[in-house]
C-alpha cells in the first residue's frame, strides 16, 4: 500500500469521532489554562444569571408609578444602591439592565455574524470580482464609524416605522438598534473568515468534493463552513464584547427606549438628570461598572477563544 | 514612491467619497418631512404643486438629475438649511462647532498616542513583566470604557465632588472682557477633565496594538543581529524594535480617526463641550435632518482622507506595500 491510498472507508470516521473528544478535551484544558479566560467566564456567568432571572433576585421592574423612595436618595435605608430622580431602586433597575442590554448584545451579534460569515465564506470561496465587490463594500463599512452611521441611520428608520411599532413584541426602537449595529459592524467578521476562506479552499478536500460533483453552494456549506466555524465562535464573542459597547453608547446619546432601559439608558437618564454635577455617585457607578466589567469578560473569552481558533493569532504568541 | 500605487490609493478614496455622496444623497429622499410631504396640503392646487416641485427640482428624475444636483451643490460648500437653528445654513453651523471638536480631539490623540505607545512597547518588550501586567490589565479595562463612563466619574469626583475643575462647559461666561491670560487659563480649566477622558478612552486601544506589535518585531532576525551586536538593551527598543513596530500604528490612528470623533461625541455630552458631539444631540432630539447628514458626510470624508494619508505614509515608511 502507498502512502497515499485512502485508508478503508469506515477508519476515518472512528477516528475522527475519537480524535474530536480529545481535541475538544485538549480546549477546554487549553482555555481553562488561561487565566483572562477563566476570569471572563467567571464574570459572564454571574452576569448570565442576573439577565435570566432578574424578577426573582430584584422584583419586577419598577416604573415611575411603582416607585417608592425619594428623589436621588444615596445607597441605605432599604436601597442598597441608592435610588434615581423618579425614586426608583437602582439595584432594580442595573439588573434588569442586564437582560436588556444582553439581549440586543445577543441579536446584534447573531446579525452581525451571520452576515459577516455569509459575505466572507462567498467572497473568499468565489473569488473574482464577486470577491472584489464584497471587499470593496466591506472596506467601505470598515472605514465609516459605526456609530456616526448609527446615529444618523437610527432617527430615520425610527420616524419612518414610528417609535411605537411592534415587531414579534419587540418594540421598533429595540429591533431598529439591534438592526443598525448589525447592518454597520459585519464588515470586520466577513474579513477575518474571508481569509480563512482563501487557506480553507487550498486543501485537497476541496478539490475531491468538486471532483466528486458538488456544486459550489454544497462545498460552501458542508466543507467550507465547517472549517471556519471556530473562528465564528471567536468573532462572535469578540462581535459580543462591541455590540454591548455600542448598545450603550447609541442609548446614552439618546436613540435607545426609555422602556426598556440597558444600562446605557440608564446613564442616559443619570446625565440628563445631572447626576454627575450632583455628586450622585450612586445613579451613575452601577450601570457603568456593569458595562464595563461585560465588554471586558467578553473581550477576555473572545481573545482566549480566538488565541486558541484562530490559527493566524496562534502561531504570533 | 510608486505613481501606480499612490494612483490606486487615490482612486479607491475617490470611490469611496463618491459612495458617500450617494448614501447620503439616499437618506436624505428616505427620511421622513420630505418636501412632498410638505406639498400635501389640501389649500393647494394641483398647478400650484406642480409650479413647486418644479421649482425644487422634484420634477426630474431621481438618478441621475437630482443626484447630479445633490452633489453640485454638496462639492460647492452648500449643505442646506438648519432646522434648528432657525434656517441658518448647515456650513455655518458645522463650523462654528469644529474648532473644540479639534481642540479636544487632537489634543487626545496626541496624549494618548505618547502615552499608549510608550506603555504598549514597555508591556511588549518586558513581556509577563509586571509593567505589562499591570500596563495591559489597564489598557483593556480603559478599552472596554466608552468615553463617557470614563468622563461621568471624572465630574463627581473631580468637578463635583473636590471642586478642582468646573463641571461643564468650555469657558466663563462673561470671560470675554478679561485679559487673554485670564482666558486660556479659564479655557485650560474646562480642558482637562473632557481632554482626560478622550485620553484615557483612546490610550488603552493603542496600548494593546502597540504590545502586540513590538511582540511580533522582538523575534525578528534584526532584533537577534542588534542583540548579537552587543547593543544596549534599551538602545535595541528604541532604534531597532519601536520604528518597525510603529507600521500597523500608523493605519490603526488613522483609521481610529472616525471612531475617536464618533466617541468623542459622548464624552463632548457629558461635559456640555460646545463641540461637533453636542451639536448632533441638539440636532438629534430636535430631528434637524440637514444638520445630522452634514455632520455624517464630514466625518466620513475626514475619515477617508485620513485614510488615504496614512496608506501614503505607510507607502514611504514600508517598502514592501509599493508593489
Amino acid at each position: 500500500m502507498t502512502p497515499a491510498t485512502a485508508p478503508p472507508a469506515a477508519a476515518p470516521g472512528i477516528q475522527r469521532r475519537s480524535g474530536s473528544a480529545g481535541r475538544a478535551r485538549l480546549f477546554v484544558g487549553r482555555f481553562l489554562s488561561r487565566s483572562d479566560g477563566r476570569y471572563g467566564l467567571l464574570i459572564l456567568a454571574f452576569f448570565a444569571v442576573l439577565a435570566l432571572f432578574p424578577d426573582l433576585l430584584v422584583g419586577k421592574l419598577e416604573t415611575a408609578t411603582t416607585a417608592t423612595g425619594q428623589s436621588l436618595q444615596p445607597p441605605g435605608g432599604g436601597y442598597l444602591f441608592g435610588t434615581d430622580e423618579l425614586g426608583r431602586d437602582i439595584l432594580n433597575l442595573t439588573v434588569h439592565g442586564a437582560r436588556i442590554s444582553m439581549a440586543i448584545g445577543l441579536m446584534a451579534t447573531v446579525i452581525t455574524v451571520v452576515l459577516g460569515a455569509l459575505v466572507g465564506i462567498v467572497a473568499g470561496y468565489v473569488g473574482g470580482p464577486t470577491d472584489t465587490v464584497l471587499m470593496r463594500v466591506s472596506d467601505f463599512f470598515l472605514v465609516l464609524p459605526t456609530i456616526v452611521l448609527a446615529i444618523i441611520l437610527a432617527p430615520i428608520i425610527l420616524d419612518i416605522v414610528g417609535a411605537d411599532a411592534e415587531l414579534f413584541g419587540i418594540r421598533a426602537t429595540m429591533i431598529v438598534i439591534i438592526v443598525v449595529i448589525g447592518l454597520t459592524s459585519w464588515a470586520t467578521t466577513a474579513r477575518v473568515i474571508r481569509s480563512q476562506v482563501l487557506s480553507v479552499k487550498m486543501r485537497m478536500f476541496v478539490d475531491r468534493a468538486r471532483v466528486v460533483g458538488s456544486g459550489p453552494g454544497r462545498i460552501m456549506r458542508r466543507h467550507v463552513l465547517p472549517n471556519v466555524v471556530n473562528l465564528i465562535v471567536a468573532q462572535a464573542v469578540l462581535t459580543f464584547a462591541t455590540a454591548v459597547f455600542t448598545e450603550t453608547t447609541l442609548a446614552f446619546i439618546g436613540l435607545g427606549d426609555p422602556f426598556a432601559p440597558s444600562w446605557g439608558q440608564i446613564l442616559n437618564s443619570a446625565q440628563g438628570a445631572g447626576a454627575p454635577g450632583l455628586g450622585a455617585w450612586w445613579y451613575i457607578a452601577p450601570p457603568a461598572i456593569c458595562v464595563v466589567l461585560v465588554v471586558l469578560a467578553f473581550t477576555l473569552v473572545g481573545n482566549a477563544l480566538d488565541d486558541i481558533l484562530n490559527p493566524r493569532s496562534g502561531a504570533r504568541r | 514612491m510608486n505613481a501606480h500605487y499612490l494612483a490606486r490609493k487615490l482612486a479607491q478614496a475617490f470611490v469611496t467619497i463618491v459612495a458617500i455622496l450617494v448614501l447620503n444623497f439616499l437618506m436624505f429622499r428616505m427620511m421622513p418631512g420630505s418636501p412632498d410631504r410638505v406639498l400635501k396640503n389640501p389649500n393647494l392646487t394641483p398647478e400650484m404643486i406642480a409650479a413647486t416641485r418644479a421649482r425644487w427640482g422634484l420634477d426630474k428624475p431621481l438618478i441621475p438629475d437630482q443626484l447630479i444636483a445633490y452633489v453640485k451643490a454638496t462639492v460647492s460648500g452648500d449643505l442646506g438649511y438648519s432646522i434648528f437653528y432657525r434656517g441658518q445654513p448647515v456650513t455655518d453651523v458645522l463650523g462654528a462647532t469644529v474648532g473644540p471638536t479639534i481642540l479636544l480631539v487632537g489634543l487626545g490623540e496626541v496624549f494618548a498616542i505618547i502615552g499608549g505607545l510608550a506603555i504598549g512597547a514597555y508591556a511588549g518588550w518586558r513581556r509577563g513583566g509586571k509593567t505589562d501586567s499591570i500596563g495591559t490589565g489597564a489598557s483593556l479595562i480603559l478599552y472596554s470604557m466608552p468615553y463617557f463612563v470614563i468622563g461621568m466619574p471624572l465630574v463627581v469626583i473631580f468637578a463635583a465632588g473636590l471642586g478642582w475643575f468646573p463641571t461643564s462647559g468650555m469657558t466663563t461666561p462673561g470671560m470675554s472682557d478679561q485679559p487673554l491670560l485670564n482666558q486660556a487659563w479659564d479655557l485650560g480649566r474646562h480642558l482637562v477633565l473632557p481632554l482626560l477622558a478622550v485620553t484615557l478612552g483612546l490610550l488603552g486601544g493603542y496600548s494593546i496594538l502597540m504590545r502586540s506589535s513590538i511582540i511580533d518585531t522582538r523575534n525578528e532576525d534584526y532584533i537577534t543581529t542588534a542583540r548579537a551586536k552587543g547593543l544596549k538593551d534599551s538602545w535595541v527598543l528604541r532604534h531597532h524594535a519601536f520604528p518597525n513596530a510603529m507600521l500597523p500604528m500608523v493605519t490603526l490612528i488613522a483609521i481610529n480617526l472616525g471612531y475617536v470623533v464618533a466617541g468623542a461625541i459622548t464624552a463632548e455630552i457629558v461635559f456640555n463641550w460646545p463641540g461637533l458631539g453636542t451639536l448632533t444631540i441638539h440636532a438629534l432630539s430636535a430631528r434637524d435632518y440637514p444638520v445630522l447628514q452634514g455632520i455624517f458626510l464630514l466625518v466620513a470624508v475626514s475619515v477617508v482622507i485620513a485614510n488615504l494619508i496614512a496608506d501614503i505614509v505607510y507607502g514611504f515608511l514600508d517598502p514592501r506595500v509599493r508593489a
